[in-house]
């Protein structure tokens, strides 16, 4: 049990983060956007791995949660921005932003949870995956944030800092939690639900904690893109972007949450170096993933053993 | 002695079928209590009732004095009752110590805050959870295979690991589903030895849900027998084994297998 250490290996990666943010003027821009979608989707899947790795509920609706906390935060900054906020505050502004998009999409995760609780594997895979659709044909129709057209005009808020600071954050949200007497309670979940119960866990309690801090951090996630993109479309939030999180997940090793930040840096610097490649990017990204998961099925990073992988 | 669980004309139906048909049962505080019955009468049902699985179609059932309606089996299990299960139900990938772990939540007050805040309370909450652990473990003989995954133990050990689980959530009344099954007649021998132990250690009550016969009749000072559902007999070892009704549905079979007991079944 490293308990003792956790919180200084937080504060050791804010200051890394802190650290390499004061060089990224000397960087090529490039590298720095791809840096950053590198510290966002760590931030996704390892959320996501809380909910579908370590208390085993399959969830393919990541991406909805991402959205609605990129939509929510990005109005929010655009409202600030035309309001006339100082440039002083503009920190707080998206600091605040960030919160409020991950409440928000932190409330629906409840609320696409609790019903779905009842249902178990491939069914609540299924209901997660219709509610992604809806928030993303509900984006497509709202008009306040563009519609089908996009939100443009984001303000370009989300630096290096900002980024690995949050991925940070998430990763010791995670581990901190799940390595803990309280935080056994969601593997316990995951292996024997009735077992579980039996023993004490209110199984229900469990599985709506990790939905509301799993989809937590996809909003404040899907703040961080926004305003790196500075430009949100309703059609970059589709079932496929959900399925790359899964994938980093299952990648990883599921419920490991190293393996997973690990497979979310391979995953998202993969098609960056198939670049050369033009045309056969996608085909060899996804020749790659059948060949990683056909020589290491229990994920690239879960040297237990197996038994922890059951889809 | 008063009674710490008690059943009264509890009944359940699946559509149209009663697995369990007006039992009354009452189990003394600290009693070594046998429920036996022959395949599907209804024994598991019995105890998924007492544990909150399931709601009785009918009747009532007091733990401790207070009704049990309508509480889950995590309520239950916070009340002070636990269990094992007939097909061994262990946290399969997690650790023989955190598979223990898991069950010490139950009466650990730390929750999310300090699991994120990680102060010294916490700290020392979880060397507290972690000595109890151990010295449970120390108590069964897996103190040495604490790091082992569950799922890899032998059998005996896994069987024993699930009555170790079962104890960290400090129960009053321990059911036990079938704990011989599988095992060899030295095993079972210890399992006995263990079992009474138990009761005395831990100062709560067991009953006890089991096939094999002479483990039944050595170990219970109570049985009561369960046939289609509907409780036939109850008494002493002693008595049991003369009843006649327990003979016909049960024993019978089991002593005169070239006479075999005329059908029950409708």
């Amino acid at each position: 049990m490293k308990i003792a250490g956790a919180k200084r290996w937080l504060l050791a990666g804010l200051a890394a983060s802190a650290l390499l943010h004061l060089f990224t003027g000397y960087t090529n821009r490039y590298y720095l956007g791809v840096s950053i979608d590198v510290a966002i989707n760590i931030v996704l899947a390892v959320s996501l791995n809380l909910i579908n790795g370590h208390t085993g509920q399959f969830s393919l609706g990541h991406c909805g949660f991402m959205a609605i906390g990129g939509y929510v935060s990005a109005m929010l900054t655009i409202a600030a921005h035309k309001a006339g906020i100082p440039q002083a505050l503009t920190p707080l502004v998206f600091a605040a932003s960030l919160l409020a998009g991950g409440v928000f999409a932190a409330l629906a995760g409840i609320g696409v949870g609790i019903p779905s609780f009842r249902l178990r594997g491939d069914y609540l895979a299924i209901v997660t995956l219709g509610f992604g659709e809806i928030i993303r044909v509900f984006f497509q129709t709202f008009e306040p944030a563009g519609a089908a057209s996009g939100l443009k005009g984001i303000p370009n808020y989300t630096n290096f800092l900002w980024a690995w600071g949050t991925a940070a954050i998430t990763i010791y949200v995670v581990a901190a939690l799940v390595n803990s007497t309280y935080g056994r309670g969601f593997l316990a979940v995951h292996d024997d639900e009735i077992a579980a119960g039996a023993m004490g866990v209110n199984t229900t309690r469990y599985k709506v904690t990790a939905f509301a801090i799993g989809s937590f951090f996809a909003g404040v996630a899907g703040g961080l893109y926004a305003h790196h993109k500075v430009f949100l479309s309703p059609t970059g939030f589709d079932f496929m972007r959900s399925i790359e999180i899964v994938v980093m997940v299952i990648l990883g090793g599921m419920g490991r949450t190293a393996g997973v930040a690990v497979a979310a840096i391979l995953l998202t610097l993969l098609p960056e170096l198939l670049r050369g490649f033009s045309d056969y990017r996608m085909i060899l990204y996804s020749l790659l993933i059948i060949i990683l998961m056909l020589s290491r099925p229990q994920g690239l990073f879960n040297f237990v053993g197996g038994k922890r992988v059951k889809a | 002695m008063p009674a710490i669980l008690e059943l009264e004309r509890v009944t359940i139906r699946f559509g149209g079928l009663t697995a369990v048909s007006e039992v009354d049962l009452a189990l003394p505080d600290n009693a070594l209590f046998g429920l036996i019955g022959p395949n599907g009468a209804g024994k598991t049902t019995a105890f998924n009732l007492i544990t909150g699985v399931y709601q009785p179609t009918e009747g009532r059932i007091t733990f401790q004095g207070s009704p049990t309606a309508g509480l889950k089996p995590h309520q239950l299990a916070a009340h002070g009752i636990a269990r094992t299960f007939q097909n061994i139900r262990l946290f399969a990938s997690l650790t023989v110590f955190d598979n223990v772990r898991v069950a010490m939540a139950l009466h650990h007050p730390h929750g999310i805050a300090q699991a994120l805040w990680r102060g010294s309370e916490f700290q020392r909450g979880e060397r507290d959870v972690a000595q109890r652990i151990h010295e449970l473990l120390e108590i069964f003989n897996l103190d040495e295979v604490r790091d082992v995954q569950a799922c890899s133990l032998p059998y005996g050990d896994q069987r024993r690991l699930e009555i170790v689980r079962a104890l960290a959530t400090q129960p009053r009344l321990l059911l036990l589903d079938e704990p011989a099954a599988g095992m060899n007649p030295t095993e079972k021998s210890q399992l006995a030895d263990l079992i009474r132990s138990i009761r005395t250690r831990f100062n709560l009550a067991v009953l006890l849900v089991e096939h094999d016969m002479q483990l039944v009749m050595n170990l219970c000072e109570r049985i009561a027998v369960l046939d289609y559902g509907v409780k036939i007999a109850e008494g002493s070892p002693g008595e049991i084994r003369r009843n006649p009704k327990v003979i016909e549905a049960y024993l019978g079979e089991e002593h005169s297998p070239d006479n075999p007991p005329p059908s029950h079944r409708p």
